[in-house]
């Protein structure tokens, strides 16, 4: 499968406190990894600067073959790289299909045609019944879909997923695991997911990075990743 | 499966389009009685309603930026003044023969000089990352800047004397002119220039520009990382309102015929500011509304308190900001809603 990100020696320093150091990660076209690691492993730093919310202090980043480190979030969000936050970050004063709205704008292609991914979306996300509503009224886990909603509307290649399930009863998160699965598989997209859920993750049959004190302790499966003493040690015996 | 559950009914009549509707019925109402209003008005109301539409379009130049992107900007003063003084130097100049005459010449060139310094404070201050009440501080250096240098530089602009400027002709080419010294003239001239300036606007805030503009005041943030760019968009909304209020204030320089440096200072901004938070900021019928129905107001308590007429205004202004965050034009919408919510479940 071709490649679609990579990053080579990435590293960040926050005034002497190293978050990410030595990253060297690569992902394929139309797959997913999950990262996981304790708090302050710099996970989400190493999202941020695959988003371009955060400059590294050193490394490089390249994107389908074109090297986008310095590029701007909006740059790098017209490329395919989009962002949903560990917070869901959505339009709370409007509603649903508004959101959708303004989503698509920053998509390519004609107008009409983007305007008819809305429904599209919508039906994937299941809140089509509800695309009226003020997103405020929304639950924290329906915020969480329309947050995905809004990066598939926008035309998003690669989705960056900083902990997709926070908030959501054991339901939605397993539905929300079925959702990330047809993503990749139909829409044929990538992820990278930031999760703590081990049942999620597990579900997600994804390839799993164990990020430590901002290093990469070790790559695998989620069975080689489980079987590991030294993520036992740093991560799951924590748990 | 949880994730569908209703959360806010089915498809009902969507709020948005309710507050539309609404607000076609009010503007459709609003021009036909400003249309009608010379018939049985005074000479007087006649004469001053003109400039009072003329605030109504430099309200709306901030109901634009404040209402739809979000950002408050105490500078509409002095893009008002730039064109003022603009329209008056294009005047006195008289053109440039065989091409334009001067008047238009001073119309087009108060809007171009205006958004241009727009766009330029907008640009360096949105692309160097500046929001919120940094960018309101120094909206309002603009506008004690733009006051200072009328006063200052009074070989151009006549200082503290002010400037005499006559009432333009209304030059149809092949159709012959008209003068605009009567008042009914000017009247019907002005109207339909705020008529069309709210049509425009209204029909601008639908577009695509229009919706990212909402988007960056709901959350500049999420509109950014969805791939659009949220600073040239609010330096284009900027540019924009900025050309709109020089274009006002050219024609108010000619309603007027008279200018003076306050114009463009700190006071008339904070005013502009007061009309369209009273008539209702995210409505271009409000900020219209606002700067037509307070100028007036203003006029009449003036006359019959002198003393106190600017503190009913504040308490006034006050009460809006308290109650109302969304102005009158925003609480009649919320009553519409509400009596329509109300229908709906005895219905």
């Amino acid at each position: 499968m071709a490649e679609l990100l990579r990053t080579e020696r990435l590293a960040k320093s926050f005034r002497g406190l190293v978050a990410n150091q030595d990253i060297d990660f690569t992902l394929a076209a139309g797959s997913m990894r999950c990262i996981i690691g304790p708090n302050g492993a710099g996970k989400t730093t190493f999202i941020s600067m695959v988003s371009g919310h955060q400059r590294p202090s050193a490394g490089e980043i390249w994107f389908k073959g074109e090297r986008i480190t310095e590029r701007s979030v909006v740059r790098r969000a017209r490329m395919g790289i989009v962002r949903k936050f560990q917070t869901p970050m959505v339009f709370d004063n409007l509603s649903v299909f508004e959101n959708m709205e303004i989503a698509v704008l920053g998509a390519k292609g004609p107008a009409a045609a983007r305007r008819g991914r809305i429904g599209e979306v919508l039906d994937l996300v299941r809140m089509a019944e509800i695309a009226d509503a003020p997103v405020k009224n929304l639950s924290h886990g329906q915020k969480q879909w329309l947050e995905i909603g809004l990066l598939i509307a926008n035309d998003a290649e690669l989705l960056l997923l900083d902990e997709p399930t926070a908030g959501m009863t054991a339901e939605e998160t397993h539905a929300t695991g079925a959702l990330i699965r047809r993503l990749i598989r139909d829409l044929g997209l990538s992820a990278i997911i930031i999760e703590h859920d081990i049942a999620f993750i597990r579900d997600l049959h994804a390839p799993v990075t164990v990020l430590h004190l901002g290093r990469i302790l070790v790559e695998g499966t989620f069975d080689e990743i489980a079987g590991d003493t030294q993520v036992r040690d740093v991560y799951l015996g924590e748990a | 499966m949880s994730l569908s559950r209703a959360a806010g009914g089915g498809r009902s009549t969507p709020s948005l389009g309710a507050v539309v509707v609404s607000e076609n019925g009010a503007a459709v109402l609003t021009f036909a009685v400003l249309a009608g209003l010379p018939l049985v008005a005074s000479d007087y109301a006649v004469f001053i309603l003109p400039q009072y539409m003329l605030y109504g379009v430099l309200a709306m130049s901030l109901g634009l930026f404040w209402g739809f992107a979000g950002i408050l900007s105490f500078g509409q003063a002095a893009f008002f003044a730039l064109g003022a003084y603009t329209m008056g130097l294009a005047m006195h100049g008289g053109g440039v023969a065989g091409v334009i005459d001067g008047a238009y010449l001073g119309l087009f060139l108060a809007a171009l000089g205006a958004g241009a310094l727009a766009a330029a404070v907008g640009y360096f201050l949105f692309s160097a990352g500046i929001r919120d009440t940094y960018f309101v501080i120094i909206t309002i250096a603009l506008s004690i800047i733009a006051e200072q240098l009328a006063i200052t530089q009074s070989q151009i602009t006549g200082g503290g004397n002010g400037m005499f400027i006559d009432r333009m002709m209304l030059n149809l080419g092949p159709l012959g002119s008209f003068s605009l010294e009567g008042d009914a003239a000017m009247y019907y001239f002005v109207l339909p220039i705020a008529g069309l300036v709210y049509l425009a606007l209204r029909r601008l805030v639908g577009t695509k520009f229009g919706k990212v503009l909402v988007g960056i005041r709901e959350n500049e943030d999420r509109v950014i990382s969805l791939g659009l760019d949220a600073s040239l968009y609010k330096t284009a909304a900027f540019a924009l309102s900025g050309a709109l209020a020089g274009f006002a204030g050219a024609l108010y320089a000619t309603h007027a015929s008279f200018i003076a440096p306050s114009l463009g200072g700190v006071l008339f901004s904070t005013e502009v500011v007061v009309w369209v938070a009273i008539g209702g900021r995210t409505s271009l019928l409000g900020a219209l509304l606002g700067g037509i129905v307070v100028a007036s107001l203003s006029n009449y308590l003036s006359a019959i308190t002198p003393e106190y007429w600017q503190l009913v205004l504040g308490l006034l202004f006050v009460a809006v900001i308290v109650y109302f965050k969304g102005g009158v034009a925003g609480a009649l919408a919320a009553m519409l809603k509400a009596r329509r919510g109300r229908a709906g479940e005895h219905g």
